[in-house]
């Protein structure tokens, strides 16, 4: 074949690319399994690398049976009841509420962000102190907000925001401050008021950008996250690992890692889909 | 009383000051059709942005019927070169944007009498649409699904839609390929008659300016350190009088090279009294 065809002027067909993009998942799969054979050969009572039974067999008992901690599931317990008190729904849940509350509290920096960039005496007032702000490493502001907060869930949603929040509220005053003049001198001759050209001119035409802003962040979101529950919990995904650590519970941590990969990966996907669906002239979603 | 009074106005940028306009004076009547023409960098730009409010003069007022309006506001439409239109609302909901934010703050849409008023508005609307070329499967396009001359007329139709007392142009066609833009100028000579709306028209090509104007103003620097001044401003003579055609497109081209050699006749021609300016063309309706 023509190497030019495989250069900048390749055109890949459906298949190649679908086939393609699966190949680094196989490798890393079965490279796993044949490290953790070959380990598993050598030492029968190996714990670093579980096999691939061992990981179904800890990731079932995470899926069907409470935690340690909590009371034994009963004997006639139908599945339903089983999976809603299992481990990994608890933990699951007690992280996505944090997580949750972490992004509604996103909002009013959205909010704030829009004033700022709309008007100028609010930039004036908030702009060198967010600046500042955006610059203290939130995670040496842990000990800080245990001190002050005490070691229940407040610190740590108070992390998050304190982490992630300045981020979103200098994109989001960035991207209306791109906004073009024209746009607020046309609403403005068109009969707007001020507010109106902040929530009905400015605001739907960033809104887009400002969620793929904060798609960018999700990673730091749930890194703010997992230091809080590392640190100072008693449930959640994070809380979960760190304590299966002490026991060098590899079967269970593998596909707990694996499944908030999966987790975040589907939020990102569906605020994707979201703004394709609320925003359909937005063409860089 | 004149519509438009510009009375003495200067203004200036940086430091060391920059003088961008000086001593500017014209009255504009209602009903004319003002082209305002000069080299890139002269400031035509400027005067509309004072025009329109969103900037205010250095030196001098502008009075609009006698009152100076200084910000953006509805008696004065606007449709800038780019960014004209709103690109998260359709074509039909940029068109109704003018009237809807006018008559419905953010806590009257849910009142009964907004479904009405936005029934009467979509088909006003749609009238609009229809009269600037566009059909009716257009009404529901998003602005960057349109070619450029279409997102004008579009812009056009927005600006009209709230019967402004004037229609503040900025290069409106500037960016646009010959054979749209003819399409254009008779789109906006139809409207402008149809409507009786003052125009004020900022372009940078001569030939445009005397096929839709019944009036050119000229700017000009005659000192490089000094800001620019009126050079010409002249009634544009009939279709019919080729000769005084050819002759004012020459005194044009000199009056905007800053030639002050552009000829007694020429400065006969200019700063003449304002009253006969509403016996040309404009006054014909």
């Amino acid at each position: 074949m023509d190497m030019a065809r495989l250069l900048i002027h390749a055109r890949p067909g459906r298949a190649a690319s679908m086939i393609l993009s699966w190949v680094l998942f196989v490798v890393g799969i079965g490279a796993y399994v044949y490290i953790a054979q070959e380990r598993h050969r050598e030492n029968a009572d190996e714990r670093v690398t579980p096999t691939l039974t061992q990981i179904m067999r800890g990731m079932t008992d995470a899926v069907l049976q409470p935690a340690e901690e909590d009371e034994p599931a009963a004997p006639d317990a139908t599945l339903r009841q089983r999976l809603f008190g299992s481990m990994l729904w608890r933990d699951t849940k007690a992280t996505a509420r944090r997580f949750a509350w972490a992004m509604l509290l996103l909002v009013p920096a959205v909010v704030l962000g829009l004033h700022m960039g709309v008007f100028p005496y609010v930039a004036a007032f908030f702009l060198r102190f967010t600046l500042f702000f955006d610059k203290i490493v939130a995670l040496s502001l842990l000990p800080v907000l245990f001190i002050v907060f005490g070691i229940d869930e407040l610190s740590k949603i108070a992390l998050i925001v304190i982490g992630v929040a300045p981020t979103i509220v200098l994109d989001t005053f960035n991207l209306a401050r791109s906004v073009p003049d024209e746009q607020v001198v046309k609403a403005l001759t068109l009969g707007a008021r001020d507010v109106e050209v902040a929530y009905r001119v400015v605001l739907p035409q960033i809104l887009p950008r400002v969620l793929n802003g904060i798609r960018l962040n999700l990673k730091a979101v749930m890194l703010f996250l997992f230091a809080g529950e590392m640190i100072a919990s008693t449930d959640g995904l994070a809380y979960r690992i760190a304590l299966l650590r002490r026991h060098m519970g590899m079967d269970v941590i593998v596909p707990y890692v694996l499944w908030v990969a999966l987790l975040l990966f589907l939020v990102d996907l569906g605020m994707r889909r979201a703004n394709r669906l609320l925003h359909p002239w937005f063409r860089e979603a | 009383m004149a519509l438009i009074t510009v009375d003495h106005v200067g203004i200036g940028y940086g430091f060391p000051r920059r003088q961008v306009l000086e001593n500017i004076q014209l009255t504009i009547e209602q009903g004319e059709f003002v082209c305002v023409l000069g080299q890139t960098g002269c400031g035509k730009s400027t005067l509309l942005r004072l025009l329109l409010g969103a900037e205010q003069p250095a030196t001098g007022r502008i009075l609009i019927d006698g009152v100076e309006h200084p910000r953006p506001d509805s008696t004065r439409g606007y449709v800038p070169q780019r960014y004209s239109l709103f690109p998260d609302k359709t074509v039909l909901a940029n068109i109704m944007f003018g009237p809807e934010v006018t008559e419905f703050g953010l806590f009257k849409r849910v009142s009964p009498s907004f479904f009405r008023r936005r029934r009467e508005l979509r088909a006003q609307a749609l009238g609009y649409l229809r009269r600037i070329g566009l059909h009716d499967s257009d009404a529901h396009k998003y602005p960057d699904q349109l070619s450029g001359g279409m997102q004008q007329r579009v812009a056009v139709a927005q600006a009209l839609m709230t019967s402004p007392r004037m229609l503040l142009m900025d290069e409106a066609f500037s960016a646009l390929d010959a054979g749209t833009r003819r399409d254009m100028q008779t789109l906006i000579q139809d409207l402008w008659r149809a409507t009786g709306t003052t125009v004020l028209f900022v372009t940078h090509n001569t030939e445009e300016a005397l096929r839709i104007g019944t009036r050119v103003v000229v700017l000009a620097k005659n000192h490089p350190d000094r800001g620019s001044r009126v050079a010409l401003d002249a009634v544009v003579p009939e279709r019919s009088r080729a000769a005084d055609l050819v002759k004012l497109a020459g005194d044009v081209e000199c009056a905007s090279a800053g030639d002050d050699a552009a000829g007694p006749s020429s400065r006969g021609r200019a700063r003449r009294p304002q009253v006969s300016s509403v016996s040309g063309r404009g006054a014909a309706r």
